[in-house]
């Protein structure tokens, strides 16, 4: 019976497309809400009834055959890294549809037709099993994408969507070369087709270091512009400044997860030993990453702009985590992904909610909400404060691990003797530098609240609240759209635990399934990590 | 150092378990920040929230005292629940754990006491002085004043480093939140901003303590840290002088905690952001700005004084800064006009000092200070706040004068005079000279430290006179008056105005401050650190050097003990201070603005006195140097991004396309045809999926 509820998951959101689609234009947000309501029942089914004891294994597993011969079927089943992604998807669709209510009027069949379509793509992706599939899903959050930003966004959305469009399209075609060489190879293995994921990544490891260097550069070229990694991060800020509320609150909060889920579940999963080998390298880009588009994140004057280069930031301490290769950065880099889909999508929310208002996202425009509009600004406050990463909210929980994770990643201090340090190719340095990141986050986004919340009240020439046909300060139907958000940052940064918990049997398994070159320890008890674990196998 | 000097701490004995109530100390402010957040979105327009704050800060006090009354020796551990638990293996260090909860030992105690009751007896003077504001604004600043109360707590209580991050980051927080509660005015909003970026820079320094402490220890919980015998190992060879057998990892461990207590704690050259700190409203100034949060950086170094010992050089920098710090503020402290920013000056000074004690091995010397100057800081702050309250917003002391013999400022001038005692270290009669003076004489004792000592000693003259100055110009000497330009719209204007002398809330705590900067004289001179001194010995901060041969190594000034004649010339020096203040300031001057012998002085000293006054130009030098350069890369940075790394982008977009020579068509053709591609695309993968499966099977 439990095999039932991800089909049903993936199912439900489509269902309530085509129902918007052929409803009344006025009745169009209202089914909209109800469906993406209604899509989350199946998803607390899972939430309940995963089994977090046996964390690691991919359940409610259910598949249907295709082309046996060819090894061709749909398969699906998540493990608890999968099933928190799968939440928190559900948990931003509804208020997508909140946060879109008042800003969407011309043709909202369509729009939220297309946002209910991209629930069914994105959760397909997470709970992906075998690769036809998975690609299936990853190709086709596009599509939504496209519309969303494409037909809804505002002044240069053709040239925005456009970009997006073949920006990650193109990486991802090279992605599925290097996935299809994976199967390819894994055929010669089992002597027969297989796409089923847990199998090619088995498989995956028996290929020759430069075929693992070489399957890592295609994987990369997808996934790595998704994410987005520095140099690959240039249509992010077109694509999110042009995007309506929604487009950006999707695309921060899960298609960029999308990116480091791939690079978790498949560069990691299948090509861990040249992840490792070529971690350097990438840290290194992850970290001016960090740093470069925090600078530029300093000296824009386009408040959306602005949060979109502080994904790119934000994101580089993400993919950090990841090459960190051990158990604390992946749990960071995972919850990262779960943290940043709130805090950063709580923040595009409230630019959208003033977007309405002011019709200008120009911080000389629009300056000291707080004499106006005190219960924005409060919510304003507290969502840059969860994103610059204050102990106590979500984003310190993430961010401190992926950078204690990057710092204790190192062979070299393993052999030195450190006790906590781990088996890994990054070290202090790679930290410290990230940790910048810090103080830079700090500047931007106090700056920005500086700007936009504190000071004497500016407004744009002509402003009239009447015009806008919203209540000066949030309406319920926006403060409902971002309790949920501020809620899920304070539980999130006060009781991490219950997550980090979920995600750690996973995580091991990943970890262990690395093989480092064994380390002399000192003491003979701190040999757990260098030991080679063949038998187990990651997802 | 020397290598006979035997060290101890006293974390051998096991750790205990706290009671559940000592979680009470931070649940009741949080319970206050709930209330008064709720008040707010009540719209309650009444001193309520200030009358909740006192009295969950005030509970907080009294299970504070209970904890004192409660405790025994060592120290002990109340849980909450698991904040982190990470594991990859069973072997130390292979878990990374972070409980929420508290470490109990007499170090806290000492800290908790007086943050709870100083954030209530500020609580009660605020409910006064910030009444102008009552709705919206008067529940705000309650909600920031009792979040800052529990994240002191956390930071002061916590079990482990992370628990002190999180409190270290809360109270920098609402820190921010108040500096900039008069959120119209731009200067209180880039004072905020400045301070929380400029914490940010120590708190990373902080982080990658806190990183390598894990690192190297396998742990942050304090219980586990301190009980290691890694550390132990470490202070043995350290006891012996012995600095070579012990890993560098170890000794850098100090010194990146040492950066984040120089940010918390105002220290060069991070202490830019605490004199603009002063644009808060004066309550917050008094309370976060001077008593309590800001030695949060002695705190820091206190709680973790073993990890210090361990290292050569650490200890020495910490007293270095604090000397230096200590004389470099004072010199721009005398030369402000702004009293509230003279204060903040000798808070940044002061702080210096106890710097210097933890780096000279003393302390009990730098926490008796810390208790000392807690509540004469707080009573000085409060002064001021009390006088820009009655004057509208004026601090000028070549503004205000005579404050003494006007009607209804007696309590205010009494208790100034007494906290302007203390800070001057007046002899024997003041805790500020008993507190200070262990410092001053423990330098001279530390080998190598004496260059530390006479920068200490000879700051003690100068804060004599900065401070004094304060009080000839505005308390004493001819009566006279100007408003400050903070007017209330109540019909008269700046010539019509009345200064109005403070109600019973401000003059009540005053003079228990007053009192209490009294009653702590016999609590840290009795016995040589009298009950202060016991607090620290029961602590991770108690540092015993047995050897007397120490002291007899480091003679100082003609065979003289240094313990023994440092009050005397402590004495001699603040007497001293406060004489010339006394001939510059108050003999002849005959108005508030006109002192001839001030004005004398300051044309003998030229360019020196512009110099200070505009703070050595260190803002500038800073925005010169890190800020200015950093936003040209950011602009050059941005234009990089649009033009070389988008360029190349859409340069390789255009190259198919111009080859393929196809035009865009309209917006659904375009959809329609990215659609068939991503068809393709997957049509592409099946296909090659079935050449590959014919060939091989």
């Amino acid at each position: 019976m439990n095999s039932v509820l991800i089909p049903v998951s993936l199912a439900l959101p489509v269902v309530f497309a085509l129902l918007v689609a052929f409803m009344p234009a006025e009745r169009a947000r209202g089914t909209a809400l109800v469906g993406m309501l209604l899509s989350a029942v199946p998803v607390l089914g899972l939430l309940f009834l995963f089994d977090y004891s046996r964390a690691a294994e991919f359940q409610f597993a259910a598949s249907v055959e295709w082309a046996p011969q060819l090894g061709l079927s749909l398969s699906v089943g998540i493990d608890s890294v999968a099933l928190l992604l799968i939440a928190l998807t559900a948990l931003l669709g509804p208020v997508c549809v909140l946060g879109s209510w008042t800003a969407i009027t011309d043709r909202p069949r369509l729009f939220y037709s297309w946002l209910l379509v991209m629930q069914t793509a994105m959760i397909g992706v997470f709970a992906a099993r075998d690769l036809v599939f998975f690609y299936m899903c990853f190709e086709f959050t596009l599509l939504p994408m496209f519309v969303l930003i494409g037909v809804f966004g505002s002044t240069n959305r053709k040239i925005a969507s456009i970009k997006f469009f073949l920006y990650t399209f193109t990486g991802s075609l090279i992605a599925l070369a290097g996935l299809v060489y994976v199967a390819w190879s894994a055929s010669g293995h089992y002597g027969r087709w297989t796409l089923d994921i847990g199998e090619l990544a088995a498989a995956a490891r028996l290929m020759s270091p430069t075929e693992q260097g070489l399957v890592l550069a295609a994987m990369l070229a997808g996934f790595a512009v998704k994410v987005p990694l520095f140099p690959l991060h240039t249509w992010l800020p077109l694509a999110h400044t042009e995007a309506p509320t929604a487009g950006s609150v999707i695309l921060a909060g899960v298609l960029l997860k999308l990116g480091t889920y791939g690079i978790y579940r498949f560069v990691l999963g299948f090509v861990p030993m040249a992840m490792v080998e070529h971690a350097p390298f990438l840290a290194v880009l992850a970290i001016i990453g960090i740093i470069y588009a925090g600078l530029i994140c300093w000296v824009q004057t386009d408040v959306k702009k602005l949060v979109a280069y502080s994904s790119v930031s934000h994101l580089g301490f993400c993919v950090l985590g990841l090459l960190a290769v051990n158990t604390t950065g992946l749990s960071g880099s995972v919850m990262y992904m779960l943290s940043h889909g709130l805090s950063t999508g709580a923040l595009f929310l409230m630019i959208g909610f003033m977007y309405e208002r002011y019709h200008t996202r120009d911080m000389g425009q629009v300056q000291g909400l707080a004499s106006k509009m005190p219960v924005w600004s409060s919510f304003m406050v507290f969502f840059v404060l969860a994103s610059v990463g204050l102990p106590g909210l979500n984003g310190f929980v993430s961010e401190f691990l992926c950078l204690i994770g990057a710092f204790q990643s190192s062979s070299e201090l393993v052999a030195a003797g450190h006790p906590g340090a781990t088996a890994g190719a990054l070290g202090p340095w790679y930290a410290a530098v990230a940790g910048v990141g810090m103080v830079v986050a700090a500047m931007y986004l106090l700056i920005m609240v500086g700007k936009v919340v504190w000071g004497e009240l500016v407004e744009p020439a002509g402003h009239d609240d009447a015009h806008t046909g919203l209540p000066v300060d949030l309406s319920a139907r926006e403060i409902a759209a971002l309790l949920p958000l501020a809620a899920g940052c304070l539980i999130f940064g006060l009781f991490p635990q219950p997550l980090l918990g979920a995600i750690e049997a996973p995580v091991n398994v990943a970890v262990r399934s690395i093989e480092f070159e064994p380390v002399d320890v000192p003491h003979t008890t701190e040999h757990a990590e260098a030991d080679l674990q063949v038998g187990e196998v990651a997802p | 150092m020397t290598g006979d000097v035997i060290l101890t701490f006293a974390a051998d004995a096991p750790v205990g378990v706290a009671p559940w109530w000592v979680m009470l100390i931070p649940a009741l402010p949080m319970l206050g920040v709930i209330l008064c957040t709720l008040m707010a979105i009540a719209g309650v327009r009444s001193k309520l929230p200030a009358w909740v704050t006192v009295g969950c800060l005030g509970a907080s006090f009294v299970v504070a005292v209970a904890m004192l009354l409660n405790h025994g020796e060592g120290a002990a551990v109340a849980k909450a629940w698991d904040w982190f638990h990470i594991s990859w293996g069973d072997a130390q260090g292979q878990q990374f754990n972070a409980i929420f909860g508290f470490y109990i030992d007499r170090l806290t105690i000492l800290w908790m006491l007086f943050v709870t009751g100083l954030a209530t007896l500020i609580g009660l003077y605020a409910s006064e002085y910030m009444s102008h504001d009552v709705g919206p604004g008067y529940c705000r600043f309650f909600v920031a004043f009792n979040l800052f109360v529990f994240s002191m707590a956390c930071l002061v209580m916590g079990a482990n480093m992370l628990m002190l991050y999180l409190g270290w980051e809360g109270v920098g927080l609402c820190s921010y939140l108040l500096i900039g509660y008069y959120y119209k005015k731009p200067s209180a909003v880039a004072a905020g901003k400045k301070a929380f970026i400029v914490n940010r820079i120590g708190d990373l320094g902080l982080a990658l303590g806190v990183y390598l402490t894990f690192v190297h220890f396998g742990t942050i919980e304090y219980a586990e840290l301190f009980a290691s015998d890694k550390l132990a190992g470490y202070l043995e060879h350290a006891s012996h002088g012995d600095f070579s057998h012990i890993p560098l990892a170890a000794q850098v461990i100090p010194m990146l905690l040492m950066v984040g207590a120089f940010g918390k704690s105002a220290q060069l050259p991070l202490y830019v952001w605490l004199p603009d700190a002063m644009e808060g409203p004066t309550p917050v100034s008094a309370l976060i700005h001077a008593a309590t949060m800001v030695t949060a950086g002695v705190f820091l170094i206190a709680r973790t004084y073993p990890v210090f010992q361990v290292s050569e050089y650490a200890l020495p920098t910490v007293a270095w800064i604090g000397g230096l710090t200590a004389f470099f503020s004072a010199t721009i402290g005398m030369a402000q006009f702004d009293i509230k920013r003279i204060m903040a000056y000798s808070t940044v000074s002061q702080l210096g000092y106890m710097f210097a004690g933890l780096g000279v091995l003393t302390s009990v010397g730098a926490a008796a200070h810390v208790f000392t100057h807690a509540f004469f800081k707080a009573l000085l702050f409060l002064c001021c706040g009390a006088v820009m309250h009655g004057f509208a917003g004026q601090l000028d002391l070549r503004k205000l004068s005579g404050l003494w013999r006007m009607k209804g400022w007696g309590i205010v001038s009494i208790t100034m005079l007494v906290g302007c005692l203390n800070l001057a270290g007046f002899p024997v009669i003041t805790s500020g000279f008993w507190s200070k003076d262990m410092i001053m004489a423990e330098a001279f004792v530390r080998p190598g430290m004496g260059p530390v000592g006479w920068l200490l000693l000879i700051t003690a003259g100068l804060t004599a006179y900065y401070t004094f100055r304060v009080f000839f110009r505005v308390f004493v000497g001819p009566q006279e008056y100007h408003p400050g330009d903070e007017l209330h719209d109540d019909g008269h204007g700046a010539e019509h105005f009345h200064p109005h002398a403070p109600g019973w809330a401000i003059n009540s705590v005053l003079v228990i401050l007053a009192v209490l900067s009294f009653v702590a004289i016999p609590l840290v001179a009795l016995n040589h650190g009298g009950w202060v001194g016991e607090m620290i010995h029961g602590s991770t901060a108690h540092y015993e050097a047995h050897a007397e041969a120490g002291h007899h190594g480091s003679v100082w000034l003609a065979g003289f003990n240094p313990h023994a004649v440092m009050y005397y010339i402590s004495a001699v020096v603040g007497i001293a201070g406060i004489l010339v203040a006394y001939a510059l300031h108050l003999r002849g001057r005959t108005s508030a603005g006109e002192a001839p012998a001030a004005e004398a002085f300051k044309n003998a000293l030229g360019p020196v006195q512009r110099w200070a006054e505009h703070k050595w130009y260190v803002d500038e030098l800073y925005d010169f140097l890190f800020r200015k350069p950093l936003w040209v890369l950011s602009q050059i940075f941005r234009y990089v991004d649009m033009l070389l790394v988008d360029g190349l982008v859409n340069t390789a977009g255009w190259i198919p396309s111009a080859l393929g020579g196809r035009l865009r068509r309209g917006q659904n053709g375009v959809l329609q045809s990215y659609a068939a591609s991503m068809a393709g695309g997957l049509a592409l993968f099946v296909v090659v999926v079935l050449i590959l499966a014919s060939r091989s099977g």
